[in-house]
């Protein structure tokens, strides 16, 4: 699986994983210490209350008893040199009364241990380094007995407070990574688990276009933020095709709300224009007039036919057939505009380029984009066009020597109601409406249309068409031919 | 001949009725699709011109089907809106003959209701006469007088349309359905163009002229304007 490091996934568990490092490390490290404090606070414990013994049984009483006894005494039931301890007694006059032996695991030699400052009074605590790495913590207490003070040291090895202490860091240097990493699998799969229900919406998101507003999100019930998201998506759809359905029978009406008055218009024009005795002059401008409603009446035409086409409510026949057929049979009808006005019509169609698409509407492209060129072409130039297939596209390209388009107008050029510039309507009455429904064919067609420049002189109307690969056919067109 | 017109727009009614009648027909209007199927019910007529788009209950396809219940032979001329293709094909499957989209030059209505109304004993002549202009309709050759008049096949095809219809002004449109197919509708100068090189060598240099031009409708072919 490819990480995303903008992902919610990966943040999620970035975030997850960085905090719970964070806590591990402030939990290990107060753990840590709270541990090293403990050990050693119990240690020295252990050793003031030992000396404390010695104290109380011992030494006290040294004036009587001697201290051959005291030293057997100590010998004998502290066992020093078996207990790993350290007992060291100094006289007052600084010479050492007792010492006890090596320890049984050799860890120090309490001979070599320096004598703490004769001339402390009070009880204190050191830490002696000893060779072979390990460190003892030695109490040292001065007691005084008949005006005499003698110097008890008691020490312990700190070896088993350091072995605690690494088995201790060792649990936390390789047990949390392994936790921290088995928590973040952990989370990594759950977090995908609960956005799941995400994906599913998501992968039905991307099959609704505007032209399948009737199917709806699944609903998840998860009973939560989820469940509420594929609920809200689907009735924001809901609204849409709403939408969609109140505009695309708007257009349906108001196409026959104003198709009626123009017939009638028309028809009671043509009443007029059929009386024999009309005065010339009335009739002159009754022809005009019939020449707008005329106008009007394209005009209405082609808009409904486009918004049909946008809203996906035109219904298209779906078949097969040959485009360059097409193209070849449309030029031989329309020859003899361009041979009026002197323009050379070439075609180029060498190899039939079978497409799938309403081939009354894609003669329609074919018609006004030839139209379109002989019109705009001076008299005396040429035209060309030219069928081929390229990759899994079919091409249909217009061309011309004419002036061109003005590269401020190549991008409203298919934009309803454009012109390009005045030079180039001059004299030609048409609706303006051309060329969008053109494109509104070749989108609703699964294509598209552009216009280019031509560096020699004159542009290029291209159309490209999607070939139809058997069985991968435009959702939209396979519906439609499903419904015809 | 009698004809029903069914259409909810009562301007409209009334001028299709007045043209039909300076045709010499005899014509009924309706209003709606109840008042239809009460005039169907109480006479006979030849032809039924019917809306599509009907207002109440009954709807225009709905007048169709009862007609075609009840009589399976009257010409039914439907008027409907462009682009409806699905109406189209409904009305069709529901017995229309023919159809018309609004708004539609009155020249064309005229037309195609003459050719409902002859269907049938259509006397389909192979050779076509009007004044001196011949159309053989069989090896596809025109004389004039003597000349043997030489055409394109477009060309011909127009000439053989405006002399099927000979004396009647014909629109751009309809020539431009017939004779093209109506994805050259935009194109009406594609018929002027046509037309003039028609003239050419039909009316060229002759003192008749039998191709007119009606402004604003279109064009007829006759030995007088039409």
């Amino acid at each position: 699986m490819r990480l995303n490091p903008r992902s919610l996934r990966f943040q999620l568990i970035a975030w997850y994983a960085g905090l719970l490092i964070a806590i591990c490390l402030i939990f290990g490290a107060y753990a840590y210490s709270w541990l090293h404090h403990y050990l050693r606070a119990t240690t020295s414990d252990t050793l003031v209350r030992r000396i404390e013994i010695i104290e109380a049984t011992l030494l006290s009483g040294i004036n009587q008893t001697g201290e051959p006894y005291v030293i057997r005494e100590l010998q004998a039931r502290y066992a020093p040199a078996i207990n790993d301890r350290f007992i060291r007694v100094t006289r007052p006059d600084g010479s050492v009364m007792y010492v006890s032996g090596l320890p049984g695991d050799g860890s120090f030699d309490p001979v070599h241990i320096p004598l703490p400052d004769l001339a402390a009074t009070s009880r204190f605590e050191r830490e002696v380094s000893v060779k072979g790495g390990g460190s003892l913590v030695i109490v040292t207490d001065a007691y005084r007995v008949g005006g005499q003070s003698y110097l008890l040291e008691v020490g312990a090895s700190l070896k088993e407070r350091e072995e605690v202490m690494g088995a201790f860091s060792t649990v936390l240097g390789v047990g949390l990574p392994v936790v921290i990493l088995i928590v973040v699998a952990g989370g990594y799969f759950l977090i995908g688990q609960a956005l799941r229900p995400v994906k599913k919406i998501v992968d039905a998101a991307q099959t609704i276009s505007l032209y399948h507003l009737d199917q709806r999100l699944p609903v998840v019930r998860t009973g939560d933020e989820i469940e509420s998201l594929s609920v809200g998506l689907n009735e924001m759809i809901a609204r849409l095709e709403d939408t969609f359905r109140h505009a695309s029978r708007f257009s349906s009406d108001a196409s026959h709300e104003m198709r009626t008055p123009l017939t009638i218009v028309r028809g009671e024009l043509e009443a007029i224009m059929r009386n024999p005795q009309l005065d010339p002059g009335v009739r002159e401008a009754v022809g005009s007039v019939l020449e707008e409603a005329e106008r009007l009446a394209k005009l209405v035409e082609g808009l409904f036919a486009i918004s049909r086409l946008e809203s996906g409510e035109a219904t298209m026949e779906i078949s097969r057939f040959d485009l360059s057929n097409l193209v070849l049979t449309t030029a031989d009808q329309i020859r003899l505009l361009a041979e009026d006005r002197e323009i050379r019509l070439t075609s180029e169609a060498p190899l039939p380029v079978e497409i799938a698409g309403d081939r009354a509407r894609l003669k329609q492209v074919v018609v006004n984009l030839l139209d379109n060129a002989i019109k705009y072409t001076p008299q005396g130039g040429a035209v060309h066009l030219s069928v081929r297939a390229e990759a899994s596209q079919a091409v249909f390209r217009v061309t011309d020597n004419g002036k061109g388009i003005a590269p401020a107008a190549l991008p409203f050029l298919f934009d309803r109601f454009y012109r390009a510039d005045d030079a180039r309507t001059r004299g030609i009455e048409g609706t303006g409406l051309g060329l969008s429904i053109v494109r509104s064919i070749c989108l609703a067609h699964g294509g598209s249309i552009e216009v280019v420049n031509e560096p020699e002189g004159g542009c290029s109307f291209i159309v490209r068409l999607p070939l139809p690969a058997d069985g991968m056919r435009g959702g939209w067109i396979e519906r439609r031919r499903h419904e015809a | 001949m009698r004809i029903l017109v069914v259409e909810d727009e009562e301007k409209l009614r009334r001028f299709v009725a007045k043209g039909l009648q300076a045709e010499h027909f005899a014509v009924d209007g309706a209003p709606n699709g109840q008042t239809a199927l009460e005039f169907l019910a109480s006479a006979s007529y030849d032809l039924v011109l019917l809306d599509i788009m009907l207002p109440g209950e009954i709807g225009g396809t709905e007048v169709l089907r009862r007609i075609r219940k009840r009589d399976k032979e009257v010409p039914i001329l439907m008027l409907t809106a462009r682009d409806g293709l699905g109406e189209k094909v409904a009305s069709f499957e529901a017995g229309a003959d023919d159809y018309l989209t609004k708004p539609f030059a009155f020249a064309e209505l005229i037309v195609r209701v003459k050719a409902l109304l002859r269907r049938g004993p259509v006397t389909r002549s192979n050779l076509i006469t009007v004044g001196d202009l011949e159309i053989d309709r069989v090896a596809h050759q025109v004389r004039r007088g003597e000349a043997v008049i030489k055409l394109t096949s477009k060309e011909y095809a127009l000439l053989e349309y405006l002399a099927v219809n000979a004396g009647r002004v014909l629109s751009r449109t309809m020539i431009i359905e017939h004779v093209w197919d109506q994805s050259f509708e935009g194109l009406t100068n594609i018929v002027d163009v046509y037309v003039r090189q028609l003239r050419l060598k039909i009316d060229e240099g002759r003192e008749r002229k039998l191709i007119h031009t009606v402004r604003s409708v279109g064009y007829s072919l006759g030995e007088e304007a039409g």
